[in-house]
């Protein structure tokens, strides 16, 4: 037998058996005892050796009486099942002590693959039920065929769904993620996951020092394996990356991350279940390392991006200083105080990056004032200090025109308004200042209370702390001035200010 | 809570279910209640009440948090029986 026609056998097989499962032969003989009487409805296999023994299970009393009659009668039923292969349609026939009977074939793409039989009627049907009874059957041939179909379709196509659906789900979880250590980590616990392994670890490549380094190992075995570096070319890692392909073995799965060169490897060892790892994991990782090393890529490049805004903004950030008295002040103190007021606002990552940047250049509109009234030592005149009171108007112009920066244009606008409603530019009051402008207020009066200034001396940190709770509602937002003396009043901050400002901490 | 009692829930027994029999899966609270033909906001609370029981793992991200099964092998044993009863 070839194989196309075992796996016809098969089909045919599982067609019986479901009309075997879904149709009440019983039910369908009683409603028909009306109009023939009580007979007898039978399911017979095409296949001999099981149609032989169902058709001994049919034979009447009559016929099982003695051997004559149960030949005679097998023979009947016989002789009409081969009728039916070859006309291929409903047959009547006639069997034992004078009855009748019909055979309707089961047909199935041109092929009978089986009979329902009915004997022991006790007068011929009359040709309206046969047509009635021979449209019946085919119908709820149809009608099961279909339905198999349906099984068949959901069978095969649920698992592959579901499958394409956790490729779905991956893909949005990792590509979520720009930091790249946070990627790293959770491609690794991910690919676990689909796998079902107990390890996972990804190496980068190191083009100049032809290594792999460990960038993030999920290991949950209790014997954990050190971190090591790999020499590209050598164990499953390093040649999976050499020769740019899935390097397979019992225990271990080693797939390049490949994005126009190989940028890593993702390796997995045991399996859960420990069967060794097979064609199916070998397929879907590399689907997942696909999405991975481009994941991967987009991450590295945001960070260089933000290390370009970073160093541009701190470019930016040292002009401004250069310009104003000529004060250091303490930049990674500010700049941690923001984040951390930032946080207890539940201000999301963005927002705190955000808020960092406008920490650097909130006074960027100074660049647009005149130096010697920015330095000048003695009083303002009236112009002169309106000069000053424009420079967030200027500031927010200027940040305004660098794309990358836009968004944080309001907080530099709005940073010398006051609580109360009599600050500037606008006069905004209370929650009408962005939150980011109201942090940069007390943060921005407190770098520059603590600055030393050609018209005042510096003030200590203590005294600082105390202009800022006594503008606490009037100058400034009391729930921030509470969420900055929380985070000023930290040890680590207090110190790190200290060391920044005197060099001591 | 006791695997017994977590399983009367018809919700929380098709989440299982679906887990046990898609081990591999990773999947968001609407995609699993498309597959097991539940309400979304349902699926979401019996999800939450069953990673709590580390019969399932959470992985958050900022816009989406993906689910799937415990790799503890005794919890999938216990699951198993269970399943097996039912």
């Amino acid at each position: 037998m070839t194989e196309a026609e075992v796996v016809q056998n098969e089909h045919y097989k599982r067609l019986l058996q479901y009309l075997e499962e879904n149709l009440d032969l019983k039910r369908i003989g009683q409603t028909l005892s009306g109009s023939l009487g009580s007979f007898g409805l039978w399911l017979i296999d095409k296949e001999k050796l099981a149609r032989m023994k169902k058709i001994e299970n049919i034979l009447c009393r009559a016929a099982k009486k003695d051997d004559t009659a149960k030949k005679a009668c097998v023979e009947s039923i016989n002789s009409v099942i081969e009728k039916t292969d070859n006309s291929k349609k409903l047959e009547l026939f006639r069997c034992l002590l004078a009855n009748h009977g019909f055979c309707q074939p089961l047909i199935d793409q041109g092929t009978v693959f089986g009979y329902i039989i009915a004997c022991q009627l006790r007068k011929e049907p009359p040709l309206s039920i046969i047509t009635l009874l021979a449209y019946f059957f085919e119908t709820i041939l149809k009608g099961i065929k279909k339905e198999m179909e349906l099984e068949n379709l959901y069978k095969t196509m649920r698992p592959r769904a579901i499958a394409l659906s956790t490729v779905h789900t991956v893909h949005r979880l990792i590509t979520s993620s720009l930091n790249p250590d946070e990627l790293l980590s959770r491609i690794a616990r991910l690919s676990m996951q689909i796998i079902r392994a107990n390890r996972c670890s990804i190496k980068l490549v190191d083009s100049k020092k032809k290594t792999l380094l460990p960038k993030a190992t999920v290991d949950l075995r209790t014997k954990k394996t050190r971190l090591k570096k790999v020499r590209i070319g050598r164990w499953a890692p390093g040649k999976a990356v050499k020769f740019g392909k899935t390097i397979r073995g019992e225990g271990y799965l080693a797939i390049p991350l490949i994005d126009e060169d190989v940028i890593g490897v993702i390796t997995l060892y045991d399996k859960i279940d420990k069967q060794p790892f097979n064609i199916y994991d070998e397929e879907i990782m590399k689907t997942m390392a696909e999405q991975a090393a481009i994941a991967i890529k987009n991450a590295q490049l945001y960070k260089e991006q933000e290390k370009l805004t970073m160093g541009s903004i701190n470019a930016l950030a040292q002009i401004i200083e250069s310009r104003g008295p000529g004060i250091y002040t303490p930049k990674s103190s500010f700049l941690r105080i923001v984040q951390l007021i930032g946080q207890e606002f539940k201000m999301k990552n963005h927002e705190l990056q955000n808020l960092q940047y406008a920490t650097l250049l909130h006074d960027a509109g100074e660049l647009m004032i005149p130096e010697h009234v920015l330095k000048k030592k003695g009083k303002l005149t009236d112009k002169e200090y309106r000069l000053i009171r424009e420079h967030p108007l200027k500031g927010a112009k200027i940040i305004k025109s660098l794309k990358s920066l836009k968004s944080i244009a309001p907080i530099i606008m709005y940073h010398h308004e006051s609580f109360n409603g009599e600050g500037y530019p606008k006069g905004l009051k209370g929650s009408e200042i962005p939150l980011g402008a109201r942090i940069v207020a007390v943060v921005g009066t407190f770098e520059a209370l603590i600055a030393k200034r050609p018209y005042r001396v510096a003030l200590s940190i203590d005294r600082a702390i105390e202009e800022i709770k006594k503008n606490s509602g009037r100058q400034f937002d009391p729930k921030i001035v509470e969420a900055f003396l929380k985070t000023v009043k930290r040890k680590d901050i207090f110190n790190l200010l200290k060391k920044e400002l005197y060099g001591t901490g | 809570m006791e695997l017994d009692d977590m399983l009367k829930d018809k919700i929380t027994l098709d989440i299982v279910k679906f887990f046990h029999e898609n081990q591999s899966s990773i999947d968001t609270p609407r995609g699993i209640a498309t597959w097991i033909k539940a309400e979304k906001q349902k699926v979401k609370k019996s999800l939450d009440m069953l990673v709590k029981q580390g019969i399932l793992i959470d992985h958050k991200a900022p816009s989406i948090t993906g689910y799937s099964y415990t790799r503890d092998e005794a919890i999938i044993k216990k699951i198993d029986t269970k399943l097996k009863e039912e």
